[in-house]
């Protein structure tokens, strides 16, 4: 039975049919070798869930420049001069610091930290860090563009010149992550990286899954447990389901409407912590009517901010009281806009506009926590002062575009502090110069740059009280709520903190064998 | 067979060109730039515009798909700007999960299709028979993401039988597999039953039949047979849908496949990567395909590549 075809290939059925099965059996094979069980007992990994995938361990790439998810790891492998700790900066790589005159500042160094690899960390490290951040275009750049130069003025100190006085330079250094400078620059550096943190990368594959071992030679307290594991998980169904299993310890943020699945799971719990992120719905205030602040403020008194806020979110999101969460350094509680569509009607029709407007209200779905119900429940009690805004629920890219572009009447998202500073939000967004949402005052534009450059705190926090009074007195944009942190976690773990920041140390954790 | 060959890669060098074009123009179609999803909401429009110019996208479009077409023939699609790499390379990385759970779908849906189809095909009209064929049809119907979450609520939730994320373990393999496999179960063994059932009323049957050959005889060694190039037809088409129904099911499933990494790349105009797990998913179509027509001149000797072509 043989098939002899023109060009002299034979084809033997059986024997073909046999070299299928043969390849087929044998990928089979191959792949049950694939990966490793999970461990159990005391020694199995500490298993952390976060809501987004980690894409990249390069601390100074531009991408994950303040993408919360890759932060999380990148503390656990790096370090960083300074760290928060509250709304207080404490000593890590730096043990002291001063402001030498107010465009100098000298940082001093342990002497006694190492990379991974076993090369001391040096003050020329901590320089090539920041040249490396600064060349790059990333969200962080209006952070180092301030800073002209970082000098080794010793193996142990580093003395930084800025181009004015400079405030917020401790407060940025939480997020400039020291890596060795010999080889931070060759191509595969970030694929397996070292730092000198507590833990070093076993195994990372870009969102999808990374994996942590203890290292031995931390300067600080060691890691409680000797591996953890951040897979992503996109369903957050699954995710939940694999807490309740026991596959998972750490799951955050969960959805202010499943936190009761994870509440009714015998063996964890959840706990609850305000955090830096938060909703505005911002106005095009270039664009007619909102040029006007009262019809803004209409707007505002249209809404039944209390109870929209707590029918939807529960105890998963507060009333905001400023245009930043209260967890924030510079919060300044505000008088709240109550809900009165009488006076919001009295308004509008102060503004020549009695029969009320057409406008548009933008929004991406993955913005945040049911950011499509929170946009309709606006619309509604928007319809009823006559106001009349079309939903323009889109893709993220296309509303990211259509923002920068400013080609927008109204635009509903989340913002994180990153790093936990009004200067972070305010002094980068609401300033004339940056025009994001086409507002410009130039009284709130010399507060905001003042508060910016001096180093004083409590006078800091002064300028900005100022500040969020200013935007919130002019409505520039509207501050429904701040969101509430869910953490989901097995009882069992102990040494657990939960922060504002969402980015929990996970180095402090110890598992509890069952 | 040569001239076959040559004229089957020829064709396939047009499909995988018409791919990138299509791919190229559609990512650039829509809406949303790329720059501007790297530095996010709070940059300044100078912060993106130097990006656009780092990642070469102020150039003129015809230029830069040019310029694509020369890097993609040299095997380079660019680097990754959300995943930091070669694109290519990373997209190679993920391909092995999909072929894995495109190859234990592909082994369930034949070892439960076949065995029903011929069950059927053995006692058409029977109450067995029309209850799979419901079954099958009802299998088809029903979406596949919903059929994956509904599988985690009940065997890892409810039950605790499978963990419900994949852990390299061949278990967390089985709900992916199963829902993957699902639709085709049924269509395979309706395939299979309707083949064998057109055979059975064959001449050559008839004539086994008077000759006193065994029913069992006569249905594998002949019927079954003749029903085998259909049947090899639809198994390609199977294994080529499991590699590209895998954008759905891993995402239901967290499987760090080409699907889930390919969705995410084209949330985020990482074009890079897009285009790099298209070609990647029309490149393994086109070789399963060729291997299904190859698959002809084994099982059907009356075929040649003159005939057949």
């Amino acid at each position: 039975m043989f098939q002899r075809t023109p060009g002299g290939l034979e084809i033997n059925r059986r024997n073909f049919m046999f070299l299928t099965g043969a390849g087929a059996a044998a990928t089979f094979l191959a792949s049950c070798g694939v990966g490793g069980g999970t461990t159990e007992g005391a020694d199995r990994a500490l298993k952390a869930v976060f809501s987004q995938p980690i894409t990249d361990l390069d601390p100074h790439a531009a991408n994950t420049a303040v993408d919360e998810a890759s932060l999380i790891a990148k503390y656990l492998i790096f370090d960083t001069l300074v760290r928060r700790n509250g709304t207080e900066i404490v000593p890590s790589l730096a043990t002291e610091w001063k402001q030498a005159d107010p465009t100098t500042w000298v940082f001093t160094l342990r002497d006694d930290v190492s990379f991974h690899d076993g090369t001391p960390l040096t003050a020329e490290d901590v320089v090539q860090s920041l040249k490396r951040i600064q060349s790059v275009t990333s969200a962080q750049t209006p952070l180092w563009a301030p800073v002209l130069s970082a000098e080794a003025t010793g193996t142990s100190t580093v003395t930084f010149k800025t181009d004015g006085p400079l405030g917020t330079l401790p407060v940025n250094l939480t997020l400039l992550f020291i890596v060795p400078a010999a080889s931070a620059n060759s191509p595969d550096f970030f694929a397996n990286p070292v730092g000198s943190g507590p833990y070093t990368v076993a195994s990372f594959v870009p969102s999808s899954s990374l994996k942590l071992k203890r290292s031995d030679q931390y300067w600080g307290d060691a890691g409680k447990v000797a591996d953890i594991e951040m897979p992503y998980i996109a369903e957050t169904s699954s995710a939940i389901t694999s807490l309740s299993t026991g596959e998972v310890d750490l799951l955050w943020p969960v959805p202010a409407d499943q936190v009761k699945e994870v509440e009714a799971i015998g063996d964890a719990t959840v706990e609850r912590i305000p955090s830096y992120v938060y909703y505005f719905n911002w106005f095009n205030c270039s664009r007619p009517p909102f040029t006007d602040a009262n019809v803004r403020r209409a707007m505002w008194h249209a809404l039944d901010v209390e109870t929209i806020v707590s029918t939807l979110y529960g105890e998963g999101a507060e009333v905001m009281t400023a245009p930043i969460p209260s967890t924030v350094f510079g919060y300044a509680k505000q008088e709240p806009y109550r809900h009165d569509p009488d006076l919001a009607r009295k308004l509008l029709k102060e503004a020549g506009m009695a029969d009320g407007f057409s406008t548009s209200l933008m929004w991406f779905a993955g913005t945040g926590p049911s950011a499509t119900e929170l946009a309709q429940a606006m619309i509604s009690d928007w319809a009823k002062i006559g106001v009349k805004v079309e939903a323009q629920s889109i893709e993220k890219a296309d509303w990211l575009q259509r923002l920068n572009t400013l080609d927008w009447d109204m635009d509903l998202q989340t913002n994180t502090v990153t790093t936990g500073d009004a200067d972070f939000t305010l002094g980068r967004l609401y300033t004339s110069a940056a025009n994001r949402l086409g507002y410009s005052n130039q009284e709130l534009d010399a507060v905001l740059d003042k508060a910016h450059s001096i180093a004083e705190q409590p006078e800091r926090e002064k300028l900005y009280a100022e500040a969020c009074k200013t935007i919130w007195d002019e409505a520039a944009g509207i501050f429904p709520a701040s969101i509430v942190t869910a953490y989901g976690r097995r009882k069992s773990l102990e040494g657990f903190v939960p922060v504002a920041s969402n980015q929990p140390d996970l180095s402090r954790i110890s598992l509890n064998a069952k | 067979m040569k001239t076959f060959l040559a004229k089957r890669i020829w064709q396939t060098l047009i499909l995988i060109f018409g791919a990138i074009t299509i791919v190229f123009i559609v990512l650039r179609a829509i809406p949303g730039d790329p720059a501007l999803l790297m530095v996010g909401a709070n940059a300044t429009p100078a912060e993106v515009d130097q990006v656009r110019i780092d990642m070469g996208l102020n150039e003129p479009l015809w230029i830069q798909y040019f310029q694509h077409l020369w890097e993609v023939v040299q095997g380079d699609f660019g680097e990754s700007w959300r995943l930091g790499g070669d694109a290519l390379a990373i997209t190679l990385s993920r391909l092995p999960a999909t072929l894995l759970l495109a190859f234990y779908a592909f082994v369930l849906t034949v070892a439960l299709g076949v065995p029903l189809g011929i069950y059927c095909s053995r006692r058409p009209g029977t109450i067995a028979d029309r209850i799979v064929s419901v079954m099958s049809l009802t299998g088809q119907a029903l979406p596949a993401f919903w059929v994956g979450i509904m599988l985690i609520l009940v065997f890892s939730r409810w039950l605790n039988l499978v963990p419900a994320v994949p852990d390299g373990t061949f278990k967390t393999s089985i709900l992916p597999a199963f829902t993957l496999a699902l639709p085709f179960i049924g269509w395979l063994a309706r395939l299979v039953r309707n083949g064998a059932l057109e055979e059975i009323g064959k001449d050559y049957v008839r004539t086994a039949k008077a000759k006193g050959l065994a029913p069992g005889v006569i249905f594998y060694v002949h019927v079954m047979r003749n029903t085998l190039v259909p049947i090899v037809t639809a198994l390609g088409f199977i294994l080529g849908n499991f590699i590209a129904d895998a954008v759905i099911i891993e995402n239901v499933f967290s499987w760090p496949g080409i699907g889930s990494l390919m969705v995410d790349s084209i949330t985020n105009r990482d074009y890079a990567i897009a285009e790099a797990t298209v070609i990647a998913i029309t490149v393994a179509y086109v070789i399963i395909n060729l291997a299904v027509d190859l698959l002809y001149f084994a099982v059907d000797p009356r075929l040649t590549p003159e005939t057949s072509s």
